[in-house]
């Protein structure tokens, strides 16, 4: 009975064939595109990522010399920048991918990737101008020469990405604390990222996942704002100078210098640098 | 801190909130008369064969009226935005496939093709950026149709209907190798497709029992004329 079931003439298997054949080509061109933008999307993570370590590297270098924080946060964020030129030739390379309709389909899969390399480029901007990465800025760097757009920036992901750099800043602040000139550092990441919090806090409801961001942000302002609680009290305590409480932190610090490559230790080392000044 | 940056940022997610909100309206009518259908259709499990026309003919209007609601969401939809909203109106959408898959199979025992489906649903070839029928919607509404069809088979053989399991077998397994087919990824689409094999069984397992008390009709290759 079977047999005579299966044997029965059957045109519309053929014509379901036909058609399941034209949907698998239609999936297989959507799945393999949507994996070689995750693994690309992933690239520009990591990169962005080692990008930001850099930039940390760079201004909280023990061998930066005091009085030129400016200078320092500049050519950091020039390196940065430099650093960045390969993410925005991956962003070039799969603009193709992202054109009219297309955009929407694939946006998801990029996201990540996108956010983390504002992340990175925020960090930069910040170093070089003390100033929040402008949305216009990151649209006109994510374009070719001539100013075509390689594709339409969500404003999700542009604020999605510049939410995290807070978490970034607060990093930054914490190990900038314990440098000399580094409080003031503290304070202006400090009122920064305070900033920061208060102009996202719109956003909140109309943006999926901004809400968690902010909690993220506002650890990330309280860890700063005990750190340099803790340093002005310290400063009240003493009653002393900030030189001289820089050289109070620096001989602490240096007590822990070895595997910092700081040179020197104790006194000698906190003397010299008072020389400096 | 730029505010104006901000402020016009601001001014342009609080359209975008309007239209979610609007769309929002859109595809719960959609919905509305996805989930009517579909109870609708429900009623083949209690109904013989003979009377199926008249419950798919009650649909027709429903479905008819559909075009409204593609029509309207379609005008919503910016240009170059389909894949940013389509997410709001798959489910809608893959209900309304799987009742027109329904229906097509019951009415002459094939399966309605993407294309058709546009087709019956008013949906226009140059709404592509804004409103067109998902490859995977469709595909969703289809396995809907299968799990659907397994229910069917037991429930036709208890009304009486002993050659309906015949026809959906032959059915089914026409679609499980058009599915097959497919190259699918571990997503949604991939594990409904693992969950077929269950129905396809389930339906061998009706076949079986009632060839063996030879219930059905003799000659069985004339099946298919019987719908």
């Amino acid at each position: 009975m079977m047999a005579a079931v299966q044997s029965m003439p059957s045109t519309s298997r053929d014509v379901i064939m036909g058609a399941f054949n034209g949907y698998r080509e239609e999936l297989d061109e959507y799945y393999d595109r949507r994996e070689a933008l995750t693994k690309i999307s992933r690239d520009i993570t990591s990169l962005s990522k080692k990008c930001i370590f850099l930039l940390h590297r760079l201004v909280t270098d023990p061998s930066n010399k005091p009085g030129h924080e400016r200078e320092v946060s500049v050519n950091a964020a020039k390196k940065g920048y430099e650093s960045l030129g390969q993410i925005k030739g991956m962003f070039e390379g799969i603009s193709e991918h992202l054109q009219g309709n297309d955009f929407w389909k694939f946006q998801r899969t990029i996201s990540p990737g996108l956010q983390e390399f504002i992340e990175a480029y925020g960090f930069a901007h910040y170093l070089e101008h003390n100033t929040l990465l402008p949305y216009a800025e990151v649209q006109a760097y994510l374009s070719t020469d001539s100013g075509q757009p390689y594709f339409p920036l969500p404003y999700s992901d542009y604020l999605l990405g510049i939410s995290d750099l807070t978490g970034e800043l607060m990093r930054y602040a914490i190990s900038a604390i314990t440098t000399r000139g580094g409080r003031a550092r503290a304070r202006e990441l400090c009122d920064f990222v305070r900033d920061c919090r208060a102009s996202f806090e719109a956003f909140a409801p109309q943006i999926r996942g901004m809400d968690h961001k902010q909690k993220t942000t506002t650890n990330s302002l309280r860890k700063i704002e005990d750190a340099t609680y803790a340093m002005s009290i310290r400063e009240h305590e003493f009653g002393a100078s900030p030189d001289r409480l820089d050289a109070l932190v620096s001989q602490y610090m240096s007590g822990y210098g070895q595997d910092r490559g700081w040179e020197g230790g104790g006194r000698g080392s906190r003397s010299d640098e008072q020389d400096e000044e | 801190m730029d505010e104006k940056d901000f402020q016009e940022m601001s001014v342009q997610l609080e359209q975008e909130a309007n239209l979610r909100e609007k769309l929002k309206d859109e595809v719960l009518k959609l919905e509305q008369k996805s989930r009517s259908m579909q109870g609708t259709m429900n009623k083949i499990h209690a109904t013989p064969t003979a009377q199926l026309p008249k419950i798919i003919s009650t649909v027709k209007p429903v479905v008819e009226s559909c075009k409204d609601d593609t029509r309207a969401i379609a005008f919503l939809v910016p240009p170059n935005n389909y894949w940013r909203w389509k997410q709001m109106w798959s489910q809608a959408v893959q209900g309304v496939v799987f009742t027109l898959a329904l229906c097509k199979f019951l009415e002459d025992g094939t399966l309605i093709t993407l294309p058709e489906v546009s087709q019956v649903l008013g949906v226009e070839a140059d709404w592509k950026d804004r409103f067109t029928i998902a490859t995977e919607d469709y595909l969703h509404g289809i396995i809907s149709l299968v799990n659907e069809l397994s229910r069917l088979a037991v429930n036709a053989v208890t009304l009486g209907d002993f050659d309906a399991p015949f026809r959906i077998s032959v059915f089914v397994k026409d679609l499980f190798a058009g599915f097959s087919l497919l190259n699918l990824k571990n997503d949604g689409l991939r594990r409904r497709f693992d969950s077929l094999k269950y129905d396809v069984k389930r339906i061998e397992e009706v076949v079986y029992d009632v060839s063996l008390r030879k219930l059905n009709t003799p000659t069985t290759g004339g099946d298919e004329t019987m719908s």
